[in-house]
């Protein structure tokens, strides 16, 4: 079929100094070269109703015009990388027929490939979209973002977005935008900020162990990194249990619960990951598709005395990392060459939590009478092993997913340093770990 | 001078504000359960923060005993304590 095009025309065109968030994706992406795919953001967004191929272009448009994250390029600069928004252009947009496939289906496998190209940040637009047709009808949308121009948060905000927009509503473009959170991003109380997070960082990194394990690499599998996956329910209904009883979040229950995994089989009574935060506590980030999320270093020393107590100290240590999670990446990567020629090296940091729920909790867990053993319901958990990526380079990164009916939670290794074996029962250690705490 | 009372009734709208209208500024004022009870999550709180080094012109450490964070009177103390040490 002939490809569309989708013809654009925003309320503003622009250049301005990369955002924080931006400047650590844009770090990102040259470090990880070739493997930056890995970074894309696949997305599908249904086509709601019976609208005809011009409305859902045209929603498309609207949603282009709205945000001007999803007309602008990146480009290194003499004076640093800049995004450069543009007011009008154009987007070519395949259309490809579901054939025998159920058409979101489809689009979810095209989002998918879509999502392994590369950008040329410099010339490209920053999404490549793909719309899947049925009987001669516009049935989805497949998208792949570049992660420049959004987060999982502004991917949520495309979709209610584009809900409205296919019913026909008018939207005027948001306030806030990219090129608005950097000029604030150089004012003083952002920079006074950013510093303190930075003093806050250092004093971390001034004695961090310089590796995430003491236990040199071994043989490696072939691909190096593998995911592997775990759907608990028990997991998830004893985290919201324990979560009630401190009246702390889901989040701090299972950070804990990962921490103290990590420390265990380090062998450390401490353990130190990056957080990665969508950090859009400030309102008028709320609503701006971008790339606001930058990590917050979480440190948790484990009491030794019950996990009740190892929960507390997470949920302590996840607000320290969380305020300490908004700098200038600039200043924070000449801070980590600093430590790096004081102690010969920089401080490995390859370990991750990463919760991707938006909200605290699980919306769609079974109802379960209050104390009920929890015991029985890990014989429905089952682990998987699932993506390897060949470039990545973390040595443990934990991901809550954002399943509403169960716990999902994954870990990507690197088998240097621990097999797929030892990543399952490290899955299963946690499970285990909260299902007994909801017990206690 | 910055009225007592009045700082108070300044933290209860920000407290609201903060936690996106799940906490309002009546129960932080009734004050008969914690925040974190009433719903105050961990990023509203840190929001809270910001705001309240925004607006007052203070440096409220975290590692400090986190508890008076959980009552808006006990906020309003702090924050009284750190205006008269500027």
């Amino acid at each position: 079929m002939t490809p569309a095009t989708v013809a654009f025309r925003g309320a503003r065109a622009g250049e301005a100094p990369l955002t924080w968030g931006q400047r650590l994706m844009w770090r990102a992406v040259h470090l990880m070269g070739p493997s930056q795919s890995f970074l894309n953001c696949p997305w599908v967004l249904p086509v709601y109703g019976r609208p005809d191929l011009a409305a859902v272009l045209d929603g498309l448009r609207a949603l282009i015009e709205r945000h001007e994250s999803l007309r602008t390029t990146f480009a290194d600069a003499p004076g640093g990388p800049v995004q450069r928004v543009a007011r009008d252009g154009e987007l070519t947009v395949p259309l490809v027929d579901a054939g025998a496939e159920r058409p979101l289906a489809a689009a979810e496998r095209l989002a998918g490939e879509l999502g392994r190209a590369v950008f040329a940040h410099e010339r490209e637009w920053p999404l490549h979209a793909t719309i899947v047709t049925r009987d001669g009808r516009p049935a989805a949308l497949a998208l792949a973002f570049t992660h420049l121009a959004v987060d999982y948060q502004a991917l949520a905000l495309l979709s209610a977005d584009w809900r409205r927009l296919l019913r026909g509503e008018r939207l005027a473009p948001p306030p806030w935008q990219p090129m608005d959170q950097a000029g604030l991003e150089q004012t003083e109380p952002f920079q006074a900020r950013s510093a303190r997070a930075i003093r806050y960082w250092r004093s971390v990194l001034a004695d961090v162990p310089l590796e995430v394990f003491d236990h040199p690499p071994g043989e490696p599998e072939d691909p190096r990194f593998i995911e592997v996956g775990m759907e608990s329910v028990a997991l998830a209904v004893a985290a919201t249990r324990l979560a009630q009883r401190w009246t702390i979040s889901t989040t701090s229950v299972l950070l804990a619960a990962c921490a103290t995994e990590l420390a265990t089989v380090s062998d450390r009574p401490r353990a130190v990951m990056q957080l990665v935060h969508s950090n859009r506590r400030d309102p008028r980030t709320q609503a701006m598709v971008g790339t606001v999320g930058q990590d917050g270093l979480f440190v948790l020393d484990l009491p030794g005395t019950d996990f009740a107590a190892t929960c507390q100290a997470a949920h302590r240590a996840a607000l320290t990392a969380y305020r300490n999670a908004h700098y200038d990446p600039a200043a924070m990567t000449a801070m980590r060459q600093e430590i790096g020629l004081l102690r010969g090296r920089e401080p490995d940091l390859d370990a991750f939590v990463n919760d991707r729920r938006d909200g605290a909790g699980w919306a769609a867990l079974p109802a379960l009478a209050p104390g009920a053993d929890l015991a029985p319901l890990t014989s429905q958990t089952r682990t998987y092993v699932t993506n390897a990526w060949p470039g990545v380079r973390f040595k443990v990164f934990f991901t809550v997913g954002t399943a509403p009916g169960t716990g999902q939670l994954s870990l990507i290794i690197d088998t240097a340093y621990l097999s797929r074996d030892q990543a399952v029962s490290m899955l299963l250690d946690i499970e285990a770990m909260l299902v007994r705490g909801a017990a206690g | 001078m910055t009225d007592p009372a009045q700082v108070k009734l300044e933290l209860a709208d920000m407290i609201a504000a903060a936690s996106d209208g799940v906490v309002s500024a009546a129960d932080v004022l009734a004050a008969r359960h914690p925040l974190s009870a009433l719903g105050l999550t961990s990023l509203a709180r840190i929001r809270l923060i910001d705001t309240i080094e925004d607006s007052f012109g203070v440096n409220l450490d975290l590692d400090e005993d986190l508890s008076s964070f959980e009552h808006v009177d006990a906020l309003a103390a702090r924050l009284a304590g750190l205006l008269a040490a500027q």
